[in-house]
């Protein structure tokens, strides 16, 4: 591992947390950057949500976001058993996977990946989510790496106690909940711009988050405000004629 | 955890309220959200309280005196788990009021909640991303958490309430939801659906409160599923357009 990857990536997570800190926003870095640090093609968290259901909360890209979505939905997969265990889940060749997890295994292949690691959010006794990093070619997970992720998954956990109380029991259920709305909001706004831009959501994310940070706004509270309108983001909309049945034909989208 | 057992959870959610209709022989509404969750989720009373398109708040529904009571000191302040949790944006969960936490964020609200005779109180924000329709209050007599069991619960019947709220304002009563007044769609949570209600507002021209209304009631009225439509519109298949047939309650 690129050493100063690792303290780059530390730094930049310790400054989002205290600027304006945003939960989504630190999760999606946290994500993004785990990738890029543990030689992973791509990452992503999943969080439970008391209702019964997990909840893709960040991914570095579409692909890895609807690989997780996959496993939800089918009730299979290396993440979803790292979650019910509360412990790691390594497959360092997922075709030799198919008898365990026949529909992820093929899955997961079709989108381009050949090995996965999952790792445990763990907070006191209790199993919160997991952090994914699937690879495009397979073999063995490296040791030290391993303990980065696992340090980078336990961060991820605090994350979400920040802000409130750390004395009141239910100030996780709290987080989690606005988490998962902050993420909704997003979703929302991803939609919004991406219909005003006629771009694909990966991109329109992308604005979302530029336009945050260059405006030194939390993201969640810039993607509430653009959605219920009282955020314009004037710059983003000049140009861009209301009405272009064609508009939506942009060649290059994902999926 | 599985997309099962929550679907199953919010199928049995929903034939707890449809129970509280029946027996009111009235139409399913946020009335018996509130009778169910006291008759579930192991706490004294609930109470709602809807966002008016004006900022106003307006209480719907209690089922008691002490939460209406609960309630009215909290818009009489100004201060209190209501408006926390629609600052913040998640579930104000306060399992003492006796509690200094809570004696230290709410001074006057505590007290008063606590002469009323409420030792907890739980605020669930009736919220979809960026649309916001009101508040799901509890109260229990003595103090104590939420169960985890009873917290999901108390999470569902929230986004119960919401979906009713949304409809009863969008004036299609009969606008997403079937015949009995069940919601269109349960299980696993997908961003196409919100994603697609925010490419409606900029297709409508209109709030997200209706783009998402628009949306349900497309699926209703095409009987599709909702997340089949989300993604027929993400992938750019499908446009709404401003005028696009509308389901009118009554109207045709």
């Amino acid at each position: 591992m690129d050493g100063r990857l690792l303290s780059d990536t530390f730094v930049e997570l310790a400054d989002t947390m205290v600027v304006g800190f945003d939960v989504i926003e630190f999760l999606h870095v946290l994500t993004d950057r785990s990738a890029r640090l543990l030689d992973a093609a791509a990452a992503g968290l999943l969080l439970a949500d008391p209702r019964g259901e997990l909840r893709v909360v960040a991914a570095s890209s579409e692909r890895a976001r609807l690989l997780e979505l996959f496993q939800i939905q089918h009730d299979q997969g290396p993440c979803l058993d790292c979650f019910r265990s509360g412990q790691p889940v390594v497959v360092t060749d997922l075709s030799a996977a198919a008898g365990r997890w026949p529909r992820f295994a093929a899955a997961a292949g079709e989108a381009g990946f050949a090995a996965v690691q999952a790792l445990p959010m763990r907070l006191r006794t209790q199993t919160i989510g997991a952090l994914n990093l699937f690879r495009a070619s397979t073999g063995s997970f490296d040791q030290a790496d391993t303990r980065v992720g696992q340090a980078l998954a336990d961060v991820a956990t605090i994350s979400l106690l920040n802000e409130r109380s750390l004395r009141r029991s239910e100030t996780l259920n709290e987080q989690l909940q606005a988490a998962l709305n902050s993420r909704v909001a997003i979703e929302q706004a991803k939609g919004k711009l991406a219909e005003r831009l006629g771009v694909d959501m990966d991109e329109a994310f992308e604005v979302l988050r530029k336009h945050a940070r260059a405006s030194n706004r939390r993201l969640s509270e810039l993607a509430l405000a653009f959605v219920d309108g009282s955020e314009k983001l004037p710059g983003l909309s000049a140009g861009q004629p209301p009405e272009s049945p064609r508009r939506g034909e942009k060649p290059g989208r994902p999926h | 955890m599985s997309a099962d057992r929550s679907a199953s959870r919010m199928v049995a959610i929903w034939e707890l309220v449809a129970e509280q209709a029946a027996r009111r022989q009235a139409r399913a509404s946020v009335v018996d959200v509130c009778a169910a969750v006291v008759a579930t989720a192991t706490v004294s009373g609930a109470a709602l309280t809807a966002v008016t398109p004006a900022g106003g708040v307006h209480l719907i529904c209690a089922t008691d005196e002490i939460s209406e009571r609960l309630a009215d000191i909290e818009l009489t302040l100004g201060e209190g788990p209501r408006a926390d949790a629609v600052a913040f944006g998640g579930p104000v969960l306060t399992s003492d009021l006796a509690d200094g936490d809570a004696v230290a964020q709410w001074p006057v609200f505590a007290a008063a909640a606590r002469e009323a005779g409420a030792a907890a109180v739980f605020a669930f924000p009736l919220q979809v991303g960026a649309i916001r329709a009101g508040v799901l209050q509890m109260y229990r007599r003595q103090p104590g958490p939420l169960g985890a069991s009873a917290l999901g619960d108390a999470l569902l019947f929230a986004d119960t309430a919401t979906l009713m709220l949304l409809d009863a304002a969008a004036e299609g009563a009969a606008a997403g939801t079937g015949p009995g007044g069940q919601p269109i769609e349960i299980g696993v949570h997908r961003a196409e659906i919100d994603q697609a209600t925010g490419m409606l507002t900029e297709q409508l021209v209109t709030g997200v409160e209706q783009a998402f209304a628009r949306l349900r009631a497309y699926a209703y009225v095409h009987d599709r599923p909702l997340s089949d439509v989300a993604r027929d519109i993400v992938e750019r298949r499908l446009r709404l357009l401003p005028d696009d047939e509308m389901p009118r309650s009554g109207a045709r």
